[in-house]
């Protein structure tokens, strides 16, 4: 996934979430710039497989697996998860 | 699998004459009938069920996921009469109250194990008043809400209300994809409404029309439409929408979709989903038209219009990879 396309995806899940923030192309991913937090995602490199990304804060560095994770930890970074986020449902098969 | 399908519409928009009139094809004579506001209701037919409305919201409090015990209850003391004997019926029909969401019964109908080992949603249809209709949606959610989840709009009253043109436009903002059908007295034939909307054209079609339609509307619901000429590799469906539910779940509507999926490429997969509770992925034997293209389309509320085509494309990539 390239710069551009990995901003656009997570500048329309600030605003998804209501998180007012500024998403830029930075070195290998973006930054997420939230008043005074500062956010970095970077692809991982291929020998760091399964790993495809990283959220990188200040004092840590948190690997996901898929782009799945990624949102979720870092809707969860930001504090921007619901009481209760919603799970897929899948109803009982016939 | 026994057919159960779900008529609503505003207070005094005519479910109940629709109802009597439908009861009186023979096709649907048959019919079980489950309706919640049975005291003033001019229904006579020998196998009539009531339906509290109490409603049993769940500790995380999202009201799609309220489960309608007394419905399940219901259903399933009729299950258990029919299989001893007691009742004969070959189709559910649903009243729901003028107020109610259908969300939450559409949730029990999927969710109960007990109920969806037996029976398969059919169609939900949605009764506007053609003479009072657009005020009623403008003014109360609820009404909305119902036009939104339906798979047929049917306008009653029609004779009173001769032009219709605008209330058609407002309802084809809220739910692009579901035909509008009239009848004055419940004057349609029953197959039109329920039998109908189950079909793979009927899927083909809502997706052709409301895919046409992305964009935001006056309503604040938005129709996004994502189309895919290539396959989509399987691994990919289920988390799409497991970020779907989790992220946009409680933005979303509805979702339908069909999809040409890499490894079995012959045989879509249809997709169906009320907010975020989904349908089982129902495999189709065949496509139902030579369009083999994937299609899906979200109508929701404060969903970016791109989000979700950008999600499935970064995992898709991610499949791929």
């Amino acid at each position: 996934m390239n710069p551009p396309a990995l901003r656009a995806l997570i500048a329309d899940s600030l605003t998804l979430w209501g998180v007012a923030g500024r998403v830029d192309i930075a070195d290998l991913g973006v930054r997420i710039t939230i008043n005074d937090l500062v956010l970095h995602v970077t692809q991982a490199a291929p020998e760091e497989a399964p790993m495809r990304w990283w959220l990188i804060s200040e004092t840590r560095r948190r690997p996901a697996a898929s782009m799945l994770g990624l949102l979720r930890s870092l809707r969860y970074a930001l504090g921007a998860t619901s009481a209760e986020p919603a799970r897929a449902r899948v109803a009982a098969p016939p | 699998m026994i057919p159960v399908s779900v008529i609503t519409g505003f207070l005094g928009s005519g479910k109940t004459t629709l109802l009597s009139a439908v009861l009186r094809d023979p096709a649907y004579a048959g019919s079980a009938v489950i309706v919640n506001e049975w005291g003033d209701l001019g229904l006579d037919h020998e196998l009539l069920e009531t339906s509290e409305e109490n409603l049993l919201g769940l500790a995380n409090g999202c009201l799609c996921c309220a489960t309608r015990g007394d419905l399940a209850r219901t259903l399933i003391d009729l299950v258990a009469r029919r299989k001893s004997g007691a009742v004969t019926y070959h189709r559910v029909l649903i009243e729901t109250s003028g107020l109610a969401d259908p969300a939450p019964i559409l949730h029990t109908l999927l969710m109960d194990p007990t109920i969806a080992e037996s029976h398969r949603v059919e169609a939900v249809v949605t009764v506007v008043d053609a003479l009072l209709g657009a005020e009623t949606i403008a003014r109360h959610p609820e009404a909305a809400q119902q036009a939104m989840l339906a798979d047929r709009l049917l306008l009653s009253k029609t004779d009173l209300a001769p032009d219709v043109a605008a209330l058609e436009a407002q309802l084809a903002e809220l739910n692009p994809g579901a035909p509008i059908l009239r009848a004055v007295q419940g004057a349609i034939p029953p197959d039109m409404l329920f039998a109908a909307a189950a079909r793979p054209e009927a899927l083909q079609h809502w997706l052709d029309v409301t895919a046409t339609q992305s964009a935001r509307h006056s309503s604040g619901v938005e129709t996004i439409s994502i189309l895919r000429e290539d396959p989509i590799p399987g691994v990919v469906l289920p988390l799409f929408l497991e970020a779907l539910a989790e992220h946009a779940g409680e933005k979303l509507l509805r979702i339908k979709g069909i999809i040409r999926v890499a490894e079995a490429p012959e045989k879509p997969a249809v997709l169906h989903g009320v907010r975020h509770v989904l349908h089982p992925i129902q495999w189709l034997e065949d496509w139902p038209s030579a369009d083999r293209r994937s299609r899906l389309v979200l109508i929701g509320q404060g969903i970016p219009q791109w989000w979700p085509a950008r999600l499935l494309e970064a995992l898709e990539e991610e499949a791929r990879a």
